[in-house]
């Protein structure tokens, strides 16, 4: 009896298999497939896929993607705006999570704050950006219009900034714009973070007569650094593929687009651009950020983890 | 316990399904957003049911018009549908590779039919007999409607010749005569325009509204020979014209298509510089009203020509208010073409047959060119018995000139060898150099050693780059 039970629990637990079998299918389908085709076509010379016989071409397409200055250009560009984006995008969450979380002040109202901090994050891109362009207007747009009404403030004369057509401003626009986008992401993940440590410690801190930047510096840092890792690496993998906002707030023909070109729009330029579709390339491109991403994001486990050791 | 293996089955069946249904419905919608596009731009073509239908997947407002006509004239229903030209030949790649039956009938503009030929787009139209009517279409048209290997993929319904639209009381005022053959030597080279440019500044005019004036004429060579980079002297010249007109102050400093571009074509405009145009606070120059407000101080100027192919006919008609009947049009330093809309069937399309008589009906058919002439209101078609049958209408706007000669004469003289599939991307890397080197951003040096890593990059094993002007 005993015997039978256990064979039919067996059998039981192989149904696991066949629950996850949809989930299985779609994924080889949507993802496996695609990733490991991509790489098949990085060692191509296809231009458009479906048109003429794919040549192998092996490496030649990397080493193109590295000897390519425009590449590396298309790189420092997204590096710029991510590094910008993510200094003041950890900086004001962790202001922020500093402030709900401290063991004095109690903030009321973090449910409240929590929402309409994060509520830019559910607009879309392309509200987003038209939002942005319009404020940002060079002639009309509010942004300029306030700077110029301060300046007759002060009996100055104020030459308009044209904030997303110049290359010395636009790129930085778009690390703003993609700070007040996602900070709220990252203070939900933080405040989680401080949210599941112990009453205990902060209590145990408290009789031991610790101060508020003892208690945030000894308790609450440590405890929340794995949150802080994973903030950390999934910014940097989401920066490093910026894409939507300086594509949808760029032009080609206007004299920022060099500077505000990232990789993934370089990538679409060889991908899907009519006159350039080069798909071989851009899946070379595609790869090689692919490892640029893992390997920053490597160096940057082991950077925590040396921290920690 | 058969039970738990029953309910695990129907648990993940339901599961299957639903993920089924998910893109069931993801397919439903895409059905029903296309359907509201059709909707929205095939106004008008419900009225007459044919047995037969059509779908046409096109850039501009033109095809909706051919469907209308094509509709009333033989009972079949066509379905236009517009897409934007970025998101074009995306999406006609994505419906072919996918093998979407529909559209039948699909266009392209001139850049970006070589793509379409290597991918198959296009049905081979020497199968339905488009052989038979080389020779009624003009030559070039034809020749860019031809592949590789010289088969017959698609016609344009209208030529695109480029000229220089000029205005006739000026020229008598500052050149003595108004004759187009006279006031095209001012035109025929690089220094004539410039001299030319400096006659008309002394006498307060400006040659032209923007400095992107003489882009079409820009090339009489091709840019990519035996696969190797291509810059001639004269693109040199051309390079060196433009930045001319702009550090002297000779143009009307207009963007092209903005606002006081349009408004030089109906008289005076404010004389703008680079400095002003780019340095006050209050003019939005793509916003009509507040740009009259905000020049309304400014000293005047008007502006002599305008460098546009034939089909600047309709933007002039509609811009050129009480100047109507001032205007003249004369060749240009070279020849060039601009844009075209060519028409082809999809090699998918299970309606060839009626598409190949949709084709015809817009580009071959004396009848529609006629009513596309009278429709349009001046458009120039392709069809050589029509252009010769209105080769002596007279247009009131350009004084009586007789255009339809004037463009087959100067569509004659355009060598398709010389237009490559790379023309687009090089001739804005091109044009990204003069800018650099107008607004002082770069050296011309550092301008073209820059355009050269350009196509270069670009190009990687299509296009050998020898930097031949920097030696």
């Amino acid at each position: 009896m005993k015997k039978r039970k256990k064979n039919n629990l067996t059998k039981y637990n192989n149904m696991g298999y066949v629950f996850v079998l949809p989930f299985v299918i779609v994924f080889l389908i949507f993802n496996v497939y695609p990733v490991l085709r991509t790489l098949y076509l990085s060692f191509t010379n296809t231009k458009i896929v479906g048109v003429g016989e794919p040549g192998w071409v092996w490496f030649d397409n990397y080493v193109r993607c590295l000897t390519d200055k425009f590449f590396w250009k298309a790189l420092w560009n997204t590096v710029k705006m991510w590094g910008v984006n993510i200094v003041l995008q950890l900086g004001l969450a962790f202001l922020l999570m500093m402030v709900f979380s401290d063991v004095k002040y109690k903030m009321k109202g973090l449910k409240v704050f929590r929402i309409v901090y994060y509520l830019p994050n559910l607009i879309a891109a392309t509200s987003v950006a038209f939002l942005f362009q319009t404020l940002l207007d060079w002639r009309y747009g509010t942004f300029n219009r306030i700077i110029l009404e301060i300046y007759k403030l002060f009996g100055m004369q104020y030459n308009p900034v044209d904030w997303l057509g110049s290359g010395a401003t636009a790129p930085y626009v778009i690390s703003v714009i993609q700070t007040w986008m996602w900070f709220g992401n990252s203070f939900i993940m933080l405040m989680a973070g401080v949210q599941g440590i112990s009453n205990d410690y902060f209590e145990a801190a408290a009789i031991d007569g610790a101060g508020r930047w003892t208690i945030f510096g000894k308790i609450t840092l440590p405890l929340i650094k794995p949150i802080m890792m994973y903030v950390a690496i999934t910014s940097l993998i989401g920066g490093l593929q910026l894409f939507d906002m300086p594509f949808l707030m760029s032009n080609a023909s206007s004299a920022s687009y060099k500077d505000m070109q990232t990789v993934v729009m370089y990538m679409y330029k060889f991908g899907f651009t009519t006159g350039t579709t080069q798909t071989g390339y851009a899946s070379a491109i595609a790869y090689v950020l692919f490892l640029i991403i893992l390997t920053v994001s490597v160096i940057q486990v082991k950077l925590f983890n040396r921290k920690e050791d | 316990m058969n039970w738990k293996k029953v309910v695990s089955m129907l648990l993940v069946g339901v599961m299957t399904l639903s993920m089924t249904a998910c893109g069931g419905k993801d397919a439903g919608t895409s059905a029903a957003g296309t359907e509201s596009a059709n909707a929205g731009t095939s106004a008008g073509t419900e009225a007459t049911a044919g047995d037969q239908k059509l779908v046409v997947w096109t850039l501009s407002q033109d095809l909706v018009d051919f469907g209308e006509r094509y509709q009333e004239k033989t009972g079949v229903e066509v379905e236009t549908v517009i897409i934007q030209p970025a998101d074009y030949p995306t999406k006609v790649q994505t419906a072919f590779q996918g093998g979407e039956k529909e559209p039948d009938i699909v266009v392209g503009e001139p850049q970006m039919l070589e793509d379409f030929y290597d991918m198959g787009l296009f049905a081979n139209l020497d199968e339905f007999g488009a052989k038979d009517y080389e020779g009624q279409i003009v030559d070039y048209v034809w020749e860019v409607g031809q592949d590789a290997d010289g088969v017959q993929r698609a016609i344009s319904y209208q030529i695109t010749p480029a000229g220089i639209y000029y205005r006739r009381d000026i020229a008598q005022k500052v050149f003595g005569t108004d004759d187009p053959d006279e006031i095209g030597k001012h035109f025929a080279t690089y220094d004539a325009i410039l001299d030319a440019a400096k006659t008309l500044k002394a006498a307060g005019y400006r040659i032209f509204a923007s400095d992107s004036e003489i882009n079409y004429f820009s090339g009489d060579s091709a840019w990519v020979v035996d696969g190797k980079l291509n810059v001639s002297e004269r693109r040199v010249e051309y390079m060196d014209l433009v930045v001319e007109l702009y550090k002297q102050d000779l143009t009307a400093y207009a963007s092209q298509w903005a606002t006081p571009w349009y408004m030089a074509m109906a008289g005076e405009v404010p004389i703008l510089t680079a400095e002003t145009q780019w340095g006050t606070d209050e003019m939005n120059i793509w916003d009509a009203e507040n740009f009259k407000e905000a020049t309304a101080d400014y000293e005047t100027t008007e502006v002599f020509a305008f460098g546009l192919p034939s089909w600047g006919v309709l933007t002039m008609r509609d811009n050129v208010g009480d100047t109507a009947g001032k205007w003249g049009v004369c060749a240009g330093p070279a020849y060039g073409f601009g844009g075209g809309t060519y028409i082809g069937i999809s090699a998918n399309s299970e309606r060839k047959d009626t598409a190949w008589d949709f084709v015809k009906f817009c580009t071959l058919n004396e009848e529609t060119a006629d009513w596309w002439i009278e429709f349009s209101q001046g458009d120039t078609v392709s069809l050589v018995s029509a252009l010769e049958k209105h080769a002596d209408d007279t247009n009131e706007v350009y004084g009586g000139q007789k255009l339809y000669s004037f463009w087959l004469e100067q569509a004659k003289g355009i060598d398709y060898s010389l237009v490559t599939r790379y023309d687009k991307q090089i001739g804005d890397a091109w044009g990204e150099a003069i800018s650099n080197i107008k607004s002082g951003a770069m050296t011309k040096e550092e301008a073209i050693s820059n355009f050269y890593d350009l196509v270069e990059s670009t190009f990687a094993g299509e296009i050998e780059v020898s930097r031949d002007l920097l030696k």
